[in-house]
């Protein structure tokens, strides 16, 4: 039903080229864009109060906590920041309605994800044997900043793997294209944050 | 001009009315995604927590009437100015704003058939009504939060507020924020994507441009109370050391990070009502809006700037002179768009043809009370006054003039201006402007003293104060004027209740109105318009040209989109049309997952962990349904086949 026409006023007239040659983006798209602006927000916060902390104390860590361990994090670090390239092709692959390449594409780069994931929880529990979040207000932030960014890994990972389920069982109707679009999205910003976050963990190295 | 229907046109209206059929009975609203049916929940349910602040505030005030009065106990009297403060500010005013006007109306206003995402305004409404009641269960079983509404630490600490009073502010306020943030995420999407063809940004109405700025100042300014929140509660329920000084942590981070939050949040209170005042203004006043762009920047502008200001509130910390001159210059900086706002309210209506019907004088009051509010905020930027007065009834006096008389008048005027639409019906004048003169006065009088009371000394939250301090004749007229204050607001639905059972047929535009909403009957029909609206200024009802066009294409069956629930998709800049959309008529995925969430938190609050990740499964599991939902639609054809047709 394209008969709902643009009334011929000066300004239509005139801003017509310029928006055809802007690329549309759904309503969806722009819904999560949003949402991952709230979950931006929400980790500078977390951000900033580190630092508000780090300004405010004398030892930053405390006497008798190890500073940050910096070969593995990296390693690991560096692994699951590439995986945004399988999610973008996934992304175009979707677009394109391939199917078979988008499932693959997206369970590849999951699988590297629950291997970050993996190891992340195995560095958090050296880190806790090593020092504990009541010890100091060091402690609190730092556990809290690595824990909420594992949870926001693993929330990508549940989404893979619905979204992946949704591929399988119903296809790729546009509604999944913009939702592939969207988890990739997502990714995106999810190892930006990654990279934020490590940069402030290992500040004291820094 | 109204939309007319022909005979031609109505074989395409009856097919509309089949196709957005509700359901019917109370399952019908249970699982309504209709953005006016939400709305319409949304104010019953703001109307109701109005009601249980309004009475938190009479309790204050009957308390505070004489010197040495033991009406209640100090614990008590803790319990209920802070869930006064939290049910104004978060179960109230912005629900009710946000919630119940902006959903109603501005889908219509932009020509819109529903929200970007409906299921998503049901969520928003479910969750908000669950975080409601869970903040007030608190109340009924002795337990509600008692630290004031910015719950300042250490106070607020598990070693000095051991009961779990504090618990449910904390877990109540993330609760509830995730509501705000589903609505405002809808409201900005909405806002770009879903406007009529040729409504450009330049061609929004203003109430619009008011709501984005609202959107846009809480998507950004939640996370931060949500994080102050999770640390709170990290500190009390797991012994973390964010605010514990002894530890490394810091009590003023608590109040940085609250007050991040917590200066936007004004914006966000009064911004609305500044939407429903440029609604109003021109449809009373018989003319267009004086200096339209300066005012949409301003709104914007206000916004902004209200996230550069939060230490104002923080000047007698012990912080650096410098950084209390950054913030009070800030401050002050904010008078520039709120006066160009103020100066166009008043030129528009001192221009044009004013009609002092109840909803302008509800904005007359709230212009003269904005301004009160607004000067007594100037004179609490200056350092030194702030510091001599701070925590004392002149803050309670400044900023009750602000929410009160400026964001709560131009709602209580917006109810009598779109009564008519929502009803059908029309109420009675003359008990309007008894009404408005009752509230007018008790606001006057309750508040204004305030101000002279605090001047003298009298610290804010004291549950009661001895006599011969000077203050029992003020503290006296306070009570006094509480109570014409609640007369007023009692005739004011009184007469909106008698008028919805004996009011007269008010007709589709009863006031000459500029914006769409106003085009449609009343009460809209479930998909708003039977065609869908073309736009070629911001006051498309005073461009009868338009409207008689759209009474043709009705005739003729164009821009109907009567192949299921659909709705225009606009580009976000010039509102071309870009696509159709498909959208869900009703689901129970929203209620499942809205009580899900309040499985999880209510566990969390009984500290039982693991019963709360088994309840973040469930929740997982209703996502998954509601996606289920969706790919299962039998729309989602149609939507494949007509996309970019």
């Amino acid at each position: 039903m394209s008969d709902v026409q643009l009334p011929a006023g000066r300004g239509a007239a005139g801003v017509a080229p310029a928006a055809r040659r802007r690329t549309p983006q759904p309503t969806g798209w722009w819904g999560a864009v949003l949402f991952l602006c709230a979950e931006v927000t929400l980790f500078g916060t977390m951000i900033g109060s580190y630092f508000y902390l780090d300004f405010d104390s004398h030892h930053w860590p405390p006497a008798g906590v190890p500073m940050p361990e910096i070969l593995k994090v990296s390693v690991s670090t560096g692994v699951v920041v590439l995986m945004s390239i399988p999610m973008w092709r996934a992304a175009k692959a979707a677009q394109a309605g391939r199917r078979r390449e988008t499932a693959l594409l997206i369970f590849f780069a999951m699988f590297w994800q629950a291997a970050y994931l993996g190891f992340q929880i195995y560095l958090w529990r050296l880190d806790y044997l090593q020092f504990h979040p009541q010890g100091s207000a060091y402690g609190s932030i730092y556990f809290t900043l690595l824990t909420t960014d594992h949870a926001h890994v693993l929330l990508g990972i549940l989404a893979d793997a619905s979204i992946l389920m949704f591929i399988l069982l119903k296809g790729l109707p546009r509604y999944q294209r913009i939702g592939v679009r969207g988890l990739a999205f997502y990714w995106h910003v999810v190892n930006v944050l990654i990279i934020c976050v490590y940069l402030t963990l290992l500040s004291p190295r820094l | 001009m109204a939309t007319v229907i022909t005979p031609a046109g109505q074989r395409h209206v009856e097919r509309l009315e089949k196709i957005w059929a509700p359901r019917a009975g109370v399952l019908g609203w249970l699982m309504t995604t209709d953005h006016k049916r939400i709305g319409i929940m949304y104010f019953f349910t703001a109307l109701a927590f109005f009601g249980a602040g309004g009475v938190e505030a009479e309790i204050i005030r009957t308390q505070l009437m004489t010197p040495n009065n033991h009406l209640i106990g100090p614990q008590a009297y803790d319990e209920v100015f802070t869930m006064h403060g939290i049910t104004m500010i978060f179960l109230f005013v912005i629900p009710m704003t946000t919630g119940a006007f902006g959903n109603y109306l501005l889908p219509l206003m932009i020509g819109a058939r529903d929200m970007a995402f409906p299921r998503m305004n049901a969520l928003s409404y479910w969750v908000y009504l669950a975080s409601g009641l869970f903040m007030y269960y608190s109340l009924a079983n002795g337990h509600a939060p008692n630290a004031g509404w910015f719950d300042y630490v250490p106070l607020a600490e598990r070693a000095f507020d051991p009961g779990n009073n504090i618990d449910f502010y904390g877990y109540g306020l993330i609760f509830n924020g995730i509501s705000s943030t589903m609505a405002s995420i809808n409201f900005i999407v909405t806002i770009f994507k879903m406007r009529a063809p040729g409504m450009s940004l330049n061609r929004m109405p203003l109430f619009c441009y008011a709501f984005l700025a609202t959107s846009l100042a809480l998507l950004f300014a939640l996370p931060s109370l949500t994080v102050a929140c999770i640390f709170l509660e990290l500190d009390r329920e797991l012994g973390f050391h964010f605010y514990d000084p002894h530890f490394g942590g810091d009590p003023l981070l608590w109040q940085n990070l609250f007050w991040i939050f917590g200066h936007p949040e004004v914006y966000i209170i009064i911004l609305p009502a500044f939407a429903i005042a440029t609604a109003i203004i021109p449809t009373f006043s018989h003319r267009r809006m004086v200096a339209f762009p300066l005012v949409a920047l301003a709104e914007i502008l206000v916004a902004f700037l209200g996230f550069g200001v939060w230490v104002h509130h923080m000047l007698t910390v012990g912080f650096a002179t410098i950084v209390y001159v950054y913030f009070t210059a800030a401050s002050l900086i904010i008078t520039i768009p709120s006066a160009i706002q103020i100066f166009s309210w008043i030129a528009t209506i001192v221009s044009g043809k004013p009609q002092f019907k109840t909803p302008l004088l509800f904005i007359c009051g709230f212009i003269v009370y904005f301004i009160i509010g607004g000067l007594s905020g100037i004179t609490l930027a200056a350092i030194p006054f702030d510091q001599q007065v701070h925590d004392s009834y002149y803050v309670v006096a400044h900023f009750h003039f602000v929410i009160f008389g400026a964001a709560v008048f131009p709602i209580l005027g917006g109810m009598y201006f779109w009564f008519p639409k929502v009803t059908g019906k029309m109420y009675r004048e003359r008990w309007g402007q008894v009404s408005f003169w009752l509230t007018a006065l008790g606001t006057m009088v309750t508040f204004m003293p305030m101000h002279i009371v605090g001047i003298i000394g009298m610290p804010r939250r004291n549950w009661t104060y001895p006599s011969g301090l000077g203050w029992a004749g003020y503290n006296l007229s306070e009570t006094i004027g509480a109570y014409i204050l609640l007369a007023g607001l009692l005739t004011i639905f009184a007469n909106l209740a008698w008028s919805l059972w004996r009011g007269e047929p008010a007709g589709n535009d009863p006031w000459g109105g500029d914006t769409l909403e106003w085009s449609t009957t009343s009460p809209p029909p479930v998909y708003n318009y039977p065609v869908i609206p073309t736009v070629s200024s911001p006051y498309p009802m005073w461009d009868t040209a338009d409207r008689e066009r759209d009474n043709r294409r009705l005739e003729r069956g164009e821009g109907l989109m009567e192949l299921g629930h659909q709705t225009p998709s606009s580009t976000v800049q010039d509102a071309e049309l870009e696509e159709v959309l498909e959208m869900p008529s009703s689901s129970i995925w929203p209620l499942l997952t809205a009580a899900s969430l309040t499985a999880v938190f209510a566990s969390l609050v009984l500290t039982h962990y693991w019963i709360a990740a088994g309840f973040v499964v469930v929740l997982g599991c209703t996502l998954i349904g509601w996606h289920w939902e969706s790919l299962s639609r039998h729309g989602v054809m149609a939507y494949e086949q007509e996309a970019h047709a």
